[in-house]
């Protein structure tokens, strides 16, 4: 009862704030007014509650008013200690949920500028799904996940087996494939369209001339640019996806090895009926991270390409930043974010589906 | 190879004997298919280490070549007296003054600064929301903090990206744009950071806690003056990968930010990609030297503490 009346009393609370935010127009609100109003219902009925099983702690008697006066200091307690956490909480509502929210609710209106002009159902959608853009940037965005996981997926897991193998310099190993990762992300697509130039100075073009090998163009060629793109991706990714496989390998207890030994097991047969079943499960949460996180692409293709050429590498965020931050189009913006997430959702029900968790050894 | 391979045959140190952990033992590399095939993975492991570190060399060493090295190379004349172009990894001189020049000219002092004070402002929300955050769901837990709990973890799985323009919008109407703050508040948002901080208040002796009670701490004093003083593990580690996620923080900085005197060295190289920009090739390779020096020192300084970190709590940064 007690622990009801206090969720009621700060959801009340929550939502007459975010209600008066929105009615005085500070912050971007859906239903300002109808907010607040349940909020304040909401506080009401909290408070009713509260005092309702006060009234009835009350009416027991001796034992029943220590009983009374304990839960008295919980709630203090309990109060105490949400105002510790509630900032960092308004934090995670405010930059997290509540775009959440909004992304959904502005996809189905129509904007101008910032604010809504009226309600249109699912015609930004329809409008989002007839675009010359879309298509293109949902295969490309498919695409981009697929090479990542024929490119991508192994390169880590080979790498920590191998630095795992290591006698010496396993530190620095581990060292020099961690740095691609401190590097800013930007900063390495910067690098990498130098390193894949098209000119004569591109450090890829420098190499094949070291080699005694014709120039060549990267980035504006439809048919390679986007495991191109996959690559840059792999070289910084895969360095902390290693070190947690790595990780994983150390946590293979050595007298598996050892009794697979004297069963005379060969090493092909311990990678299969011991490595592998021991990072499984690892490997299983790390690739569908992979896919979610493979699937928002955005850095790479605006910088390195902007989309080009002729929309080859163009991905379905990129789209989101072209209507929102080129043509202010919020509406169209946030129902693209939408189909993206509801695709993400739909892979990972599916994968999760497909894929159960094996038995650990 | 197969030198190092048989290097590796002999005992190393008292009666222990070569390798004796992992995968491969001792008694298979006399084996020669497995030899070779250690030797090979030998060879891959050096690739790897190779292809890691050459891009951001490649890169530095090209920040100190003249524009006119580094678009068409050094001029040398041929034997048969003509002139020849040739394109060379290694700079002609490594004179600093290439990068110092270009440093005068696009005025990154400025946007050093400001990427210094966004950096100082989220370590302090870092430090700060997500430590006493952690201390609620660690210790405290107050009936209801299942709540926040999933709140955290919740964001975890939503996807990162879809966020920004709803934000953004909220943010300009708050009038936060040309600010350091939101940006300063948003690293309070970090699911990450919370995990890592509740792991290691959970891993804290409980005896700690009811001595500090038993001797009149309210709650508050209970995290400033027992918990973290003593988490500086931890704190250290949350320091490191905040100070370098917001140093390499772009995109809502570059909405937040740009065209402005505030402008991070993030946005700043950003906006070097547009034509309109008015800079050379050499001085956006010379600006990405700049921007990717700071996180490179701080990596050098603690490899240890982040490399061990992201192994220990299997989180990626």
């Amino acid at each position: 009862m007690r622990g009801f009346s206090l969720a009621l009393l700060g959801l009340g609370a929550v939502g007459l704030v975010t209600g008066v935010l929105g009615l005085t127009g500070a912050a971007f609100v859906a239903y300002g007014g109808w907010l607040a109003a349940a909020g304040i219902v909401c506080l009401f009925a909290g408070w009713y509650f509260a005092l309702s099983a006060r009234i009835l702690a009350l009416s027991g008697g001796d034992a029943q008013s220590r009983v009374r006066l304990r839960r008295a200091s919980r709630v203090k307690y309990d109060l105490g200690a949400w105002f510790i956490m509630a900032p960092c909480a308004v934090l995670f509502l405010f930059y997290i949920y509540d775009p959440l929210i909004e992304s959904i609710r502005l996809s189905f209106f129509e904007t101008k500028g910032m604010t809504t002009v009226r309600f249109v159902g699912f015609q930004n959608y329809r409008q989002m799904l007839i675009h010359p853009d879309f298509w293109p940037s949902a295969r490309n965005s498919f695409m981009y996940t697929l090479w990542s996981l024929l490119i991508g997926f192994l390169v880590p897991i080979v790498m920590a087996v191998i630095i795992n193998e290591m006698m010496v310099g396993k530190n620095i190993a581990r060292t020099a494939v961690y740095l691609p990762v401190i590097v800013p992300g930007l900063a390495t697509v910067v690098l990498w369209r130098f390193i894949f130039g098209a000119e004569a100075s591109g450090g890829m073009n420098m190499l094949l001339a070291a080699l005694g090998l014709p120039k060549t163009t990267y980035l504006s060629n439809p048919s390679i640019v986007i495991p191109i793109i996959v690559l840059t991706m792999t070289w910084r990714g895969a360095g902390s996806t290693a070190l947690i496989y790595l990780a994983g390998l150390q946590g293979i207890d050595p007298q598996h090895y050892e009794a697979a030994i004297i069963d005379g097991a060969g090493v092909w047969s311990r990678v299969l009926h011991i490595t592998i079943p021991n990072i499984y499960n690892l490997a299983r949460t790390l690739l569908i991270l992979q896919v979610i996180a493979v699937f928002q692409i955005l850095y790479e293709p605006l910088v390195m390409t902007n989309g080009g050429p002729n929309n080859a590498s163009v991905s379905m965020m990129q789209v989101v930043y072209r209507y929102a931050f080129e043509r202010f189009d919020y509406s169209h913006a946030t129902a693209m974010s939408v189909i993206i997430a509801a695709i993400l959702l739909a892979l990972t029900l599916v994968y999760n589906r497909v894929s159960r968790p094996s038995e650990a050894y | 190879m197969i030198g190092k391979t048989r290097n590796t045959r002999k005992p190393r140190g008292g009666r222990v004997s070569g390798k004796t952990d992992g995968l491969i033992r001792q008694y298979d590399l006399r084996k020669p298919p497995v030899a070779a095939a250690y030797a090979v993975m030998m060879a891959v492991a050096l690739l790897a280490i190779v292809v890691s570190v050459a891009p951001l060399v490649w890169t530095i060493l090209g920040g100190f070549k003249t524009m006119q090295e580094f678009t068409r190379g050094i001029k040398t004349v041929g034997p048969d007296g003509k002139n020849k172009w040739v394109m060379a990894f290694l700079p002609a001189s490594f004179s600093m003054e290439g990068y110092i020049e270009t440093w005068r000219q696009t005025k990154f002092t400025r946007n050093y600064l400001n990427s210094l004070y966004s950096v100082m402002g989220s370590c302090v929300s870092a430090l700060l929301f997500n430590g006493l955050m952690a201390y609620g769901l660690s210790r405290l837990k107050p009936r209801g903090w299942k709540v926040a709990d999933a709140l955290v973890t919740g964001s975890l799985l939503l996807p990162g990206m879809i966020n920004i323009v709803p934000l953004f919008i909220n943010l300009t109407r708050l009038g936060l744009t040309r600010s350091f703050v939101p940006l300063w508040l948003g690293v309070g948002a970090s699911a990450f950071t919370v995990i890592l901080f509740k792991n290691f208040y959970d891993a804290m002796p409980g005896s700690l806690f009811e001595a500090a009670r038993l001797d009149g701490c309210s709650n508050l004093q209970m995290f400033f003056r027992i918990v973290a003083p003593l988490s500086m593990p931890i704190n250290m580690v949350v320091l490191i990968f905040t100070v370098n996620g917001a140093w390499s923080d772009f995109l809502l900085p570059y909405l937040l930010l740009n065209n402005s005197r505030r402008a991070t060295v993030m946005v700043r190289l950003f906006e070097f990609r547009v034509a309109t920009a008015g800079v050379t090739a050499i001085e956006v390779l010379r600006a990405t030297v700049f921007s990717i020096l700071p996180p490179i020192v701080l990596f050098i300084v603690f490899q240890r503490q982040i490399t061990s970190n992201v192994m220990a709590s299997g989180l990626k940064g």
